[in-house]
């Protein structure tokens, strides 16, 4: 693969130490990834396998232990990387006195963004994340899914070419994730990356192209969705036109190679990949 | 990419965001209240007076509240507004913009100090328009005492507040110096407060150092007045009388020395909060 990536990590490593006899844990271990431009890349994994770890050190906001990362080619580190990136951190809180307007407006506005165009842009995120009616309300006021989408509104105010969305989905009800769904298909038909971290694999299954799996700190698995899972949908289909649509498949060449749920495909997937046990090993 | 230079545009916008949080917070309130009680109340106080004229002794006691209360509400706003955004993870959002941390902590100072100036104005404005109403009611019951009365001078009132306004600028730098390392808000508090009293013992540390062979003591002494600012040169309470040329002078020599010490805490700060995990 030629070009820039948007995200390039190469050997990415993380200790975190505490404790006055200063243990160590190995929150992301050797992580070596490439996210293309133009993806939706799902970033998966157990609890604590090190997901939002390697996301703040994409970010800069944590130092690598060892090992680099590039946004689009520019070091982490660096302050101009973060020009064109947006980024909805886990569990996300925000300035409780603002209202939500201010609050996108103030992140647009450190973005570089002002003037007619900053009104734009807010009012178009705010309504693309369905929030238009409570705008005018303090954030200190809003449920957790509230947060969520306000959250998703400033990650993505200045236009930027690469979202990163750290749970996007949590605490959101099914119409939102709907919402949120269709706004993250939009953001990738303008040619965005986005990189998703999410639990819930059937979201994963329905929007990513690519998919890392974590455990432990380490890259597990890194593969395409778009090959084997494009038949997905198919499977929703009742009994009597699987038979159908199997006639008509063959008269065409092709083959129907399962009738199993979808949904419980990534799982099986995914499951014999993570051990049961949570402990992080001392590196 | 091109690079991103250091915006004061962004250090503002920080600085509005943390005084609208910083206004909103009680301990301010109550502060603020406290602090005006006494100003009002100081008349009340007189007992306490040892042979001051009473409208100096109302400003010493005003200013006296000002110190107290201002010092508390620069050490506590300033440790609580850094800490609030790094455990509420507000700086993960915002210092994933293209925002140098530098601008993050000059605006935090900001935001600090646009709520220690607000706080510094009422108080002294407060502390002038309760000594102008004594002098008044002072002059109608006792024309005898207008020369005396007459000595308070309005500028050297103001030139007193904007003393501590400055002095309460380097204590919100060192705070955030100590914030920027601190894991802990109540740690930055006591160790703000600690440095706090290590700032107002400069008069001790030189008399300790005229005073001993020890060698040692004469270090530690050169060290503690070479390292921290001394807070006992931002009472200008003396020249409270009046200002004058003197006075006027003195107010400039502190504006160059509160401004160097804030600078190289600050630039401190800023070093040590690049070096900071969030
Ligand atoms: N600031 C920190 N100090 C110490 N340890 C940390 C810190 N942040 C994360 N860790 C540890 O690093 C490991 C990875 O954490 P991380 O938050 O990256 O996991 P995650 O994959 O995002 O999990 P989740 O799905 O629960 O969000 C965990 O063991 C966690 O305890
Ligand atoms: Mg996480």
């Amino acid at each position: 693969m030629n070009g820039v990536a948007a995200i390039e990590a190469r050997g990415l490593t993380k200790d975190f130490s505490f404790g006055l006899r200063g243990v160590n844990i190995r929150a992301v271990d050797q992580l070596s990834l490439r996210i293309e431009v133009g993806q939706i890349f799902g970033l998966l994994g157990p609890n604590g396998s090190g997901k939002s770890t390697t996301i703040k050190m994409a970010l800069g906001l944590l130092e690598s232990t060892q090992g680099s990362c590039r946004i689009f080619g520019v070091p982490s580190c660096e302050v101009r990387a973060r020009c064109q990136v947006g980024y909805l951190p886990e569990s996300p809180h925000f300035h409780r006195f603002l209202s939500g307007r201010e609050l996108v407006a103030f992140y647009g506005r450190l973005c570089g963004l002002r003037g007619e165009e900053l009104r734009r842009r807010v009012d178009e995120v705010i309504a693309g994340v369905g929030l238009e009616a409570a705008a005018g309300r303090r954030v200190g006021t809003y449920s957790r899914g509230m947060l969520q989408r306000i959250g998703v509104a400033q990650a993505i105010v200045h236009d930027p070419r690469l979202v990163i969305l750290d749970e996007p989905m949590a605490g959101i009800d099914p119409v939102g994730v709907a919402e949120i769904t269709a706004l993250i298909q939009q953001l990738k038909a303008r040619g965005k990356t986005i990189v998703l971290v999410a639990h819930e694999l059937t979201q994963v299954e329905a929007l990513c192209d690519r998919i890392a799996i974590l455990d432990r700190g380490r890259l597990v698995v890194e593969r395409d969705l778009g090959a084997e899972f494009t038949a997905l949908e198919v499977s929703q289909l009742s009994a009597e036109h699987v038979a159908e649509l199997q006639a008509w498949l063959e008269a065409r060449g092709g083959v129907l190679t399962t009738r199993r749920v979808v949904r419980s495909r990534l799982e099986e997937f995914f499951s014999p990949r993570i051990p049961a046990t949570r402990e992080t090993p001392s590196p | 990419m091109t690079a991103v230079p250091f915006s004061l545009r962004r250090v503002w916008l920080i600085a509005c965001v943390t005084a609208l949080e910083a206004a909103r917070q009680r301990v301010f309130h109550l502060v603020l209240v406290l602090a005006m009680g006494l100003v009002l109340g100081a008349h009340a106080f007189r007992e306490f007076n040892f042979g001051a004229s009473e409208l100096k002794f109302m400003a010493d006691f005003g200013f006296g509240a000002l110190t107290v209360f201002g010092s508390v509400l620069t050490i506590v706003a300033t440790a609580q507004l850094f800490f609030g955004e790094l455990e509420h993870r507000t700086a993960l959002t915002l210092l994933a913009k293209p925002v140098w941390r530098a601008e993050f902590i000059l605006g935090k100072i900001g935001g600090v100090m646009a709520v220690v100036t607000v706080f510094c104005a009422l108080v002294t404005l407060l502390l002038l328009g309760t000594l102008y109403f004594r002098q008044q009611t002072l002059l109608a019951e006792h024309p005898e005492l207008s020369e005396s009365a007459r000595a308070l001078d309005p500028m050297a009132i103001i030139a007193v507040g904007v003393a501590h306004w400055l002095k309460f600028g380097v204590l919100a730098a060192l705070t955030l110096l100590i914030a920027s390392f601190a894991r802990t808000s109540l740690y930055a508090v006591i160790v703000g407060f600690v440095m706090l009293l290590i700032c107002h013992l400069h008069p001790l540390a030189r008399l300790a150092s005229a005073r001993t062979d020890s060698w040692l003591l004469r270090g530690v002494a050169g060290m503690v007045s070479l390292i921290f600012p001394d807070f006992q040169l931002f009472d200008l309470s003396a020249s409270i009388d009046s200002v004058g040329a003197a006075g006027a002078a003195s107010l400039i020599r502190l504006v160059a020395y509160a401004g160097l010490y804030f600078s190289v805490l600050g630039s401190l700060a800023v070093y040590s909060f690049n070096r900071r995990e969030l």
